[in-house]
Order: structure tokens, then sequence, then C-alpha cells
């Protein structure tokens, strides 16, 4: 590592980690007047934040098994659908039972929900039916509890914005390369800035910061001992993987799950426009380096089939796959993954390590990320002396702040029902003054319903990051995968950026879409990607040797207006008919890559992960 | 075939009696419908959003504010989620030409997406004035009055008039009863302001007139079939326009027919549901569904098939009734029927019988093929038979949709559209050799002769000048 830092600051509290827990604590610190700055390696959500199943639990899953955790879901449910309404859709839950699955577990979980209070009521077969049309004949009965789905990126872009709000500090793009240690304390983290501070501009230079702060918050989940190891901690992350499935409509409006003690594929949760199907739970070695395996994917059809036998030859967009960060305090000797608690573990590194200046947080779920935070931050300002309560529970995100969805959306804001129903969705109590815009305001993603207005919105907020925009507006998310979309998108950064900074965008959100699709390569998708890749050949030039080229695009030679083209020394350069020695095309693609090497390990362009 | 027993009777269902052919009559239907609850989300798997279907759509091409079939179907469809009713209203700016389901290459069920769409967004617009009806029906009149109170005057306009239209054969019932005055007062121009006006409904067309005798009345006095047959039968599904307008097409039909051997039975029938679709009025379509269903079952199973002389007719019967309805027999009546011409062809030697004829009525015939032909396969079929026949000349005008789109044309803030859509086939047909206008769908029929002034004829009228006597 060079020793040369190019800038220096000085913070309160650096919280490490742009997840749901470090977002909700950078917002409940900042709320609380503490000065914070939250250092992300990738866009937000970039860990197992954006690669979660989206489920807002009420708890039902873990009414019998953990019911300390089932509490404290019901509890956060409650509270999530009153201040992220916007990212929230109440969806209500079944836990729907086969003729194979036990009654005796049925009546547990019946019990283990009211004994946690979570309201829960016994469904026939029929009823359920009703309810879901396309459950299995053979569902028996099935309780119904007041499960949700929620959109993790829209929830942390919020808390962001929120701690933004309240004076704090976001960087993106900006992993911790180094914990500072003086005199056994953290005092402060080395980061290098990808693109320099702020929002991230593809092609700017990187540089690197020195930030020292009172007190240092480890949020980075799984990857917890990673940064714990930058001080010589040793932190006991047991990281286990899951694949979620994703489909390619909402074939369930309602979360369905099998009622059967845990288990693998045994839950679909509607998300958006889509369903998705998970989930396995696997130990991995490294959080970054994983398997994805086919077999996983058919799992999840297979044993879910048995719940909606539809989705037997529905068509799946994509597959993901995430790593939960679970901990299992020290000589504890679990073997088995799902044995070990959903709870989440303060480690204070001044009690536990002599070492003072961190606490690390790992474990639980996002449903509870709030309260996790609460904990926390209480933590931290009992450190600072800070006496302020958390008022996180009370005070709706932004967004979330009083609206409604019934709208004339024609009139209001010029846009057909459905494109206007899910645009004031998303954007909740932003919607009018995203989309009041006075321009002419098309759809660029029509399969996901985003607006040039929705998209410019979202490319204010992240600079070139069209991941980061594909995640706050959901465009490019839907059926054709980005293959219609991507490049609508990224014109949308010109002309304030150029060509280069324009293509360099487009590439890597292209390719994060691509990547998800792999594990999707039969029947309609097949066909959606093979279409893809042959409108993107003959008008972009996908299909180009990545092996030649030069590095710049000679767009003249494509089109050099009326007439030849004259260079200012007068000579005359080739036109349009191809007398171009490399074809035009530039190349040194790093990206190009990883498209072709499939192995579902890379990640070679930060921030490329967040998925669904 | 086994010759059933008692096949030579008139069977009790076929002339019906006045009072069951009455549209007034009340079917023992309950007003549920299957497609309004219908969920075709999963309809949007088989889309890859490669727009075909929009560039074929003929109203999108003239009108700038309609956003197409991909967003009518498989877009909206797939950005629903189980509670949402608000369906955009541009979906009643479809004409329902099916020139969309046609273009896809991935097989979505684009019409059946738009139908249903459209039936449930109708069903939202007005349930008060489904109530008044239901109400009306039970003989609820104070409860029906509460219900009308609650809407305002355009809506409930625009829903009576998409009503009128698309119940085309209760109006043409009760006009058919005195067809000289009732065409009187139809063409005159008092009439057509009042329409136009009041009730949206377009003054720049010649109402269709009433015949002097409908089809079935002219059968009854004929005294039915005049052929028998053991294993060449058909049960013909007249429409109500060749009832009660063209009753020309019908018996060319059967005298066609009759030509080549084959017993026809007329089964009391009610209209196809083709403009009830297109005006999104499902509940009226299913009434009708029913009873269609049930009586051409029936004559299915006495081995009996099914033809049409209306290409929409057919496709209704064929295409769009297992696509919304659910009766028992629903497939069944589907797959066992065809257009008129397409059978005979199926089964006889046309062009043979036709080869030598010369010195034919219509020799110089303009053809063209209905969007809903396109759809069955069969829009070559008149030009393929025509054109080896020494008789004739015949030159199909071109692919487009002619624009009227049944009731589509007739309503006044369509009117220009339909027009602009039909523009193509116009020149088409002025730059062609022929002075016959040719098509097997009597609105296209009408829109030819709105916009050329020629004489249309179907293709059974020249089958039958040429091979009856
Ligand atoms: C398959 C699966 C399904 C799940 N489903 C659900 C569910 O349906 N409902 C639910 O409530 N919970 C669910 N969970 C659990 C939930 O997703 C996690 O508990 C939660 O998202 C963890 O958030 P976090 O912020 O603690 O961690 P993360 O989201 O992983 O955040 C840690 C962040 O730290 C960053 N980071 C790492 N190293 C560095 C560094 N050196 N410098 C800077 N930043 C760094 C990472 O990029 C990452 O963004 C699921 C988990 C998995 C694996
Ligand atoms: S049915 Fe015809 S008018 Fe309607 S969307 Fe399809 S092509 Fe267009
Ligand atoms: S033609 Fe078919 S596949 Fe193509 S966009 Fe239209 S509905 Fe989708």
């Amino acid at each position: 590592m060079s020793s040369h830092t190019d800038h220096h600051s000085r913070t309160g509290v650096v919280v490490i980690g742009g997840g749901s827990t470090g977002c909700g604590i950078a917002r409940d610190l900042a709320m609380r007047g503490i000065s914070v700055t939250l250092v992300e390696r990738g866009n937000l959500t970039h860990g197992t934040t954006g690669r979660m199943h989206g489920l807002l639990h009420s708890g039902g899953r873990y009414a019998v098994a953990d019911q300390e955790s089932a509490k404290e879901c019901i509890q956060e449910t409650r509270v999530l659908d009153r201040i992220a309404s916007h990212c929230v859709e109440m969806t209500g839950g079944l836990f729907a039972k086969l003729p194979a699955d036990e009654e005796e577990y049925f009546q547990e979980k019946l019990q283990g929900c009211r004994d946690c209070n979570i309201p829960a009521e016994v469904l026939s077969g029929e009823e359920a039916r009703e309810l879901e049309p396309h459950l299995s004949p053979e569902v028996e009965k099935a309780i119904w509890v007041p499960d949700g789905a929620i959109d993790p990126f829209r929830l942390c872009v919020a808390n962001a914005a929120d701690a933004d709000r309240h004076g704090g500090r976001i960087e993106t793009h900006a992993p911790v390369t180094d914990l500072v240690v003086e005199d056994d304390a953290v005092v402060g983290v080395k980061v290098r800035h990808e693109s320099g501070p702020g929002k991230r501009v593809h092609g700017k230079e990187g540089e690197t910061e020195e930030i020292r702060a009172d007190y240092v918050v480890n949020a980075t989940g799984a990857w917890a001992g990673h940064v714990g190891e930058m001080a010589g901690l040793d932190i006991e992350v047991r990281p286990s993987k899951g694949v979620m499935t994703i489909m390619n409509v909402r074939q369930v409006d309602t979360v369905v799950n099998r009622c059967k003690p845990k288990g693998d594929a045994d839950i679909v949760v509607p998300h958006e426009t889509t369903c998705i199907l998970g989930t396995t739970d696997e130990e991995v070695d490294d959080p970054d380096d994983y398997p994805e395996e086919q077999w996983e994917v058919d799992l999840m059809i297979d044993e879910l089939s048995q719940l909606v036998p539809m989705l037997e030859d529905a068509r799946t967009i994509r597959s993901y796959w995430g790593v939960r960060p679970l901990y299992e305090p020290p000589d504890t000797g679990t073997t088995d993954p799902t044995d070990i608690s959903r709870q989440f573990f303060l480690l204070d590194h001044d009690e536990r390590d002599d070492l003072g200046g961190m606490t690390s947080i790992v474990g639980g779920k996002f449903t509870t990320y709030r309260l996790m935070a609460e904990k926390i931050s209480d933590h931290v300002c009992e450190q600072l002396g800070v006496s302020t309560r958390c008022e996180t529970a009370e005070e709706a995100l932004p967004g979330s702040e009083d609206f409604s969805v019934l709208r004339d959306y024609m009139d209001e804001f010029g846009l057909r029902s459905p494109i206007g129903k899910r645009s004031v969705q998303r954007l909740g109590s932003k919607a009018d003054e995203v989309l009041k815009t006075g321009e002419p305001n098309p759809v660029i993603c029509t399969c996901e319903a985003v607006t040039r207005a929705e998209l410019r919105d979202a490319i204010g907020g992240s600079g070139t990051d069209l991941n980061a925009v594909r995640l706050r507006t959901r465009a490019s998310m839907g059926n054709c995968q980005g293959g219609f979309c991507c490049h609508r998108m990224a014109s949308e950064l010109y002309p304030t950026h150029d060509e280069s900074v324009v293509r360099e965008s487009l590439d890597e959100l292209y390719q994060e879409r691509w990547k998800g699709q792999r594990h999707a390569l039969w029947g309609e998708q097949l066909s959606q990607a093979m279409l893809n890749h042959a409108l993107h050949a003959t008008t972009m030039n996908r299909d180009r040797d990545p092996a030649k080229g030069s590095s710049a695009v000679e767009y003249a030679d494509f089109d050099a207006g009326p007439g030849p083209a004259v260079d200012a020394d007068g000579s005359t350069r080739a036109t349009a008919d191809g007398g171009v020695p490399d074809g035009g095309v530039s190349n040194e693609s790093v990206t190009d890559e990883s498209v072709s090497s499939g192995d579902g390990g890379d990640d070679a362009a930060g921030g490329t992960r967040g998925d669904q | 075939m086994s010759k059933p027993e008692s096949e030579s009777e008139p069977t009790p269902d076929e002339y019906g009696t006045a009072q069951s052919e009455s549209e007034f009559e009340s079917d023992p239907v309950e007003a549920f419908d299957d497609a309004i609850d219908m969920d075709l989300r999963s309809g949007a798997d088989d889309c890859y959003k490669c727009s075909t279907c929009d560039t074929s759509c003929p109203v999108a091409e003239v009108d700038d504010e309609f956003p197409g079939p991909k967003f009518q179907g498989p877009e909206q469809w797939r950005l629903k989620r189980g509670d949402d009713h608000d369906i955009d209203p541009s979906i009643t700016d479809c004409s329902n030409c099916m020139r969309c389901d046609n273009a896809c290459p991935s097989s979505v069920p684009l019409s059946q997406m738009h139908n249903t769409a459209r039936g449930e967004y109708v069903e939202g617009l007005a349930p008060s004035l489904w109530n008044a009806e239901d109400a009306i029906a039970d003989g609820e009149y104070r409860e029906a009055l509460s219900y009308l109170g609650d809407i305002p005057a355009e809506l409930s306009i625009e829903f009576v008039r998409n009503r009128v239209l698309s119940n085309y054969g209760t109006m043409a019932g009760l006009g058919s009863k005195f067809p000289r005055l009732t065409n009187f007062v139809m063409s005159n121009r008092i009439t057509k302001e009042v329409n136009d006006r009041l009730l949206g409904i377009t003054g720049e067309r010649d109402f269709p007139e009433f015949a002097d005798q409908t089809f079935r009345e002219w059968w009854r006095e004929r005294g039915g079939p005049k052929v028998e047959s053991a294993d060449k039968r058909v049960a013909y599904f007249h429409g109500d326009y060749s009832n009660y307008n063209t009753p020309e097409v019908a018996k060319a039909m059967v005298r066609v027919y009759e030509r080549f051997g084959y017993e026809i039975r007329v089964p009391t029938q009610r209209c196809s549901g083709t403009p009830m679709f297109a005006n999104g009025m499902l509940r009226d379509a299913r009434r009708a569904a029913e009873v269609n269903v049930t009586n051409l079952g029936d004559f299915i199973d006495r081995g009996y098939d099914v033809i049409a002389s209306c290409t929409s007719c057919s496709m209704a019967l064929r295409q769009e009734y297992p696509e919304l309805f659910d009766f028992e027999e629903t497939e069944k009546v589907s797959v066992h029927t065809y257009e008129a011409l397409e059978y005979l062809r199926i089964h006889e030697d046309l062009e043979g019988e036709l080869r030598d004829v010369k010195d034919v009525e219509f020799p110089d015939l303009a053809y063209h093929a209905p969007c809903h032909a396109r759809n069955q396969g069969i829009s070559t079929q008149a030009v393929e038979l025509l054109s080896e026949a020494e008789g004739f000349e015949i030159e199909d005008v071109g692919d487009s949709c002619s624009g009227i789109s049944g009731t589509y044309g007739w309503k006044t803030e369509k009117y220009d559209k339909s027009m602009q859509i039909g523009e193509d086939m116009f020149e088409h047909m002025r730059d062609a050799e022929g002075d016959t206008g040719l098509t097997e769908c009597p609105t296209c029929a009408m829109q030819m002769g709105h916009g050329t002034g020629y004489e249309i004829r179907h293709p059974l009228e020249v089958l039958e000048a040429a091979l009856v006597n």
C-alpha cells in the first residue's frame, strides 16, 4: 500500500458498510446530531442487502425455532410499514400445508405465532386458493400472517438520503483499505475512492483519503472478519450462501411459505413485477468467491412448483446468490448453518479484544435493521457521551411522508395509468417533484415502466453509475433484462458526460444484466438473450473481437455527416463504407473478459453485484 | 358417418319460437364473467419486447396517442398487481382488429389480453350501470334509479352508445320489424344529427339498410332445408348482419351448399359477440356466447359442422370463445367451426368446378382480406380460388386494414382515424382493374363501399352466380 494519501478529514463516527445495517446506523446517528461518514466499497446495497429475498418478516418463519427473533420481526414490520411505506408492500403471507407436511408442526407454528403476538388465521385449502388461485390443489390448509415485501434498494437509499439531509456524508465506491490504529484504539480508516470523493464518475482518477473519527462502526456483515483483520482482530463470521430465482411475472400476490421445519426452497415472495423463489443455506469459505450452481436453481423450481404448480413451466429471468452474515459466538460449535441464530451481536472490541474505538455488528436480518441500528447507535452514543434519544421509529423516511397512489395519472403526470401508478409507488412522496418536469417524459424502460424524469432524478443521485440508477428505479430489471433499454438509459448521461464515459457505464450495466441471466438460459429467457445479443451485436458491435482494436471509437468514420469529413489538416477520412482498419471500434474493455469467462465469481467492476 | 336418430326432423330449437328469438328474453345466466376474473399476467412470459405487434397495429399507425398492443397486452398485464383494477382507458381505442395477434412471433395472447382488460375496464367504469341493469332485470326499479343517479352524463351516454352498437342485433331485431320505416328514419338527416350529437354515432356513414325480409323469415317461409344428407351436414351461423341486412349472402350460401349436396340447418343463435368484445361488453357477450355454444354444440353432437359466412363470426367461435369463456362445449364448437368458403374448399373441388365457367356476372374483382380472415389463415383463399378460374380477374388490394373494425369506425370520435386507416385500401381499390369489390366481412364491405363507392360482394355471392344455374 502506498504511503501517500490524497485527502485527510475528520468526522464524529465512521460507519463502514452501506448495507441496510450501515445505512440505518448512519441515519440514526445523523438524526441524533452526530457527524457521521458512511463508506461503502460498492454502491449502496452492494453486499448481502442487495442480494436478499425481499421478505418483510412478520416473524412467522421464526415462530417455532427462534421466538426472540420472531417478536422483534413483528414489532419492526409494523414500524417499517409506517416509516417506509414507499418501500413496503403489505402482501400478507401464507404457511401452506401439503399432505406430506406434519400436522403437529402446523399446530406448533400456529401456537408460536400466537405466543409472539403475530396475528395468525387458519384458512381452509379453498379459502387459501381463493386468495391465491395458483396455489396447488393439494394444499390442505394454511396459516395467514402479516408478511410483506420490501424493496431493499429503496430502503437503503432513503436511509442514506435522510442521513445526508441531517448533515451526514455518504461515500460509495470507497472501500476501506486499512484501519488506523494508535495507542490500542482505532482512530480512523483509510479509504480508496475509485473515482475521487463524491458521486461516481467513470474514468475519473482514483484517490485516497484518511478519515479520522472519534468512533468506528464495522457494519460490513459477511465481510466483518476481513475488516477486523486489518486491526488484527478475529471475528468469527460464518458466511452462508443462498440462491434466489426471479420469475418474470407475479404468480402470487401473497408471500407463500411451505409449512414445514426449516428446509431449502420453501418460500415464494412477490417482489414488484416479479416473484422470487428461495432459498438455500450453505456455508462458504469466502463471501466473495463461492460457486453458483445450476442444481440450486433447479431445486428452487422443482420444490416450489409443488406449492405453486404453474412455476414449473414459467419463465425465470435470472438467479442470484447472497451470503448471510451469520455469527457464532466462540465455542458454540454448531455444524449446520441453519442452526445458527438469526439474532444480531454487538462486538465491542474494547471489551472483547482490548482495542478501543470500534464496535462490530454482525448477524441479524434485514427486517430488524432499524432495531439493530438503534441498539448500536445507543452504544456509540454512550461511548461518546451523547444522550439524544433515537427517533427512527417515529420519523418517516424521505419518500414515505404522507402520500397516496390514488391519483389521476394522466391528468397529473401525463402518464398511462399503470405507468403512473408504478412510478408513484416507487417515488412515494417525491412523485410530484420528480415527475412534474413540464418536459416530454417518455417511458425509457417499458418492462418496469420507468420514465425519463425518474431516471434523471436517479442519475442526479448516483452519478454515472447506471447500476445504482437501476437499483433506484428498477429500469432494466424486467423481462428484456436491459436488452431494449440499457442504451437508452446510458444516453441520458449525454451530453453531461462524454462518449467514453457513457460507453463505459453502459458496458458495466449491460454486463451486470447479463451475469444474472446466465442462470436462466433456457426457454423464453434464452430466446430473449439471443434477441438481445443480436440487437446489440448488429447495432452496437458488441460481438467485436476483444483482442483487436484501438481505444476510441471514430464516430466520424461511421457518419461523417453530409459529404466527406475533412480533418484540420485538410485530409479526407474514411466514410461509412467500411474503409476503416479496425472496424472503427473501441476496445480495451477490461469488462469483456468477465462476459466470456462465465465462471460466476467475478466482480471486476465494483458495484455490479447488487441484484434482483 | 352413422345417421343419428330423428335427424331428419327439424330440431325443436332450430327455428326457435318468436319468443325465444327475442333479444329481450332473460337468460338464466348469472352475471359472473370468467373473462373479467381472468389473470393473464403469465401470458407476458412469452413476450420478448420485439415490438413487431406495434408495427402491425393500424390504429397505432394513425393515432399517436394510442400506446399500441405491446403496452396494452403484455406490458400492462405484467405491471399489474393482484388488487389493481385501473386499466388504462386507451384500451378502448383498440379496434380489436387482432392483427397484433397474428403478427406476434411468440404467440403472446394479445387479443385475449386486450379483450379481458377491456372487459375489466368497462366493468370498473360502469358498475353502477350494470347494477342498474341487473336491478331492472330483477324488477327492483327503485334500486335501479338509485344506481343511475350516481353517474356523470357523458359516461352513461358513451356506455349507452357502445351498448347500442355492440348489441346491434337488438336494434336490428326491432328495426327489421318495420324495415321501410326504419330505413327511412335512419337515413334521415335529423336522425343522423341526433345520433352524432347525442350518442356519438357518426353521421358520416349511411346506416345499413334493413332487408324487407330477414334471412330467418325467408328460411322459414322456404320450409328449411331442401337437401337432406347423412354425411354432408352443416349448421349455419349467419350472425346478425346477414340475417337483417344482407340476407342475399346467406341465401347464396344456402344455394351454393345445396348445389354440393349439403344438408343445412339454421340453429337458434345470438350475435357472435364480436362487437361486444370490441366494446368491453363481456357480460353481454357471455350471455350470447352461452346460447350459441349450447345450441351449436347440440348440432355438432348430431354430426354437423358449423360454418359462418362472416369471418369475424367464425373468429369469435373459434378463438375468442375459448380464450374468454369456459362453457362445457366451448372447445368442441371451436374445433368444429369453419368459414363457409374455407369449408367448401376443404371438402369440394371448387377449382375444378370453376375452371371452365366463363361468362360470369362479376368478372373483375378487387379483393380485400379482412383482418380476422388473416388470423384464421384464410386471407388468400378467394384469390387462390378465383385466380385459377378462367372467367375471373381478381386482384388483392393489399394487406392493410380496412379501418372500420366493426363498430370502431361508427364512433364519431373514431371516424376520421378509421378513414385514415382505410386510405391505403381505397387507393389500391381505385388503382385495381376490378370494378366490383370482394370481401368476406360485412363491415369491411361497408367501409369499402363508403370509401370508394364500389359495389361490394361476398365470395359466396360470386360462387352462387357462377355455379348455381
Ligand atoms: C439468501 C438470503 C436471503 C435473505 N432474505 C432475507 C429476507 O427475506 N428478509 C430479511 O429480513 N433478511 C433476509 N436476509 C438477511 C439479510 O439480507 C441480511 O441480514 C442483511 O441484509 C445484512 O445487512 P448488512 O448491512 O448487515 O450487511 P451487508 O448488506 O452485507 O452490508 C455490508 C456492506 O459492507 C460492505 N463492505 C465490505 N467490506 C468493505 C470494506 N472493506 N470497505 C467498505 N465497505 C465494505 C459490503 O460491500 C456491503 O455492502 C437474507 C440473507 C440471505 C443471504
Ligand atoms: S387488435 Fe388491432 S387495433 Fe387493437 S392493438 Fe391489436 S393491432 Fe392494434
Ligand atoms: S410481437 Fe409479441 S413478442 Fe414482440 S413485443 Fe409484441 S407481444 Fe411481445
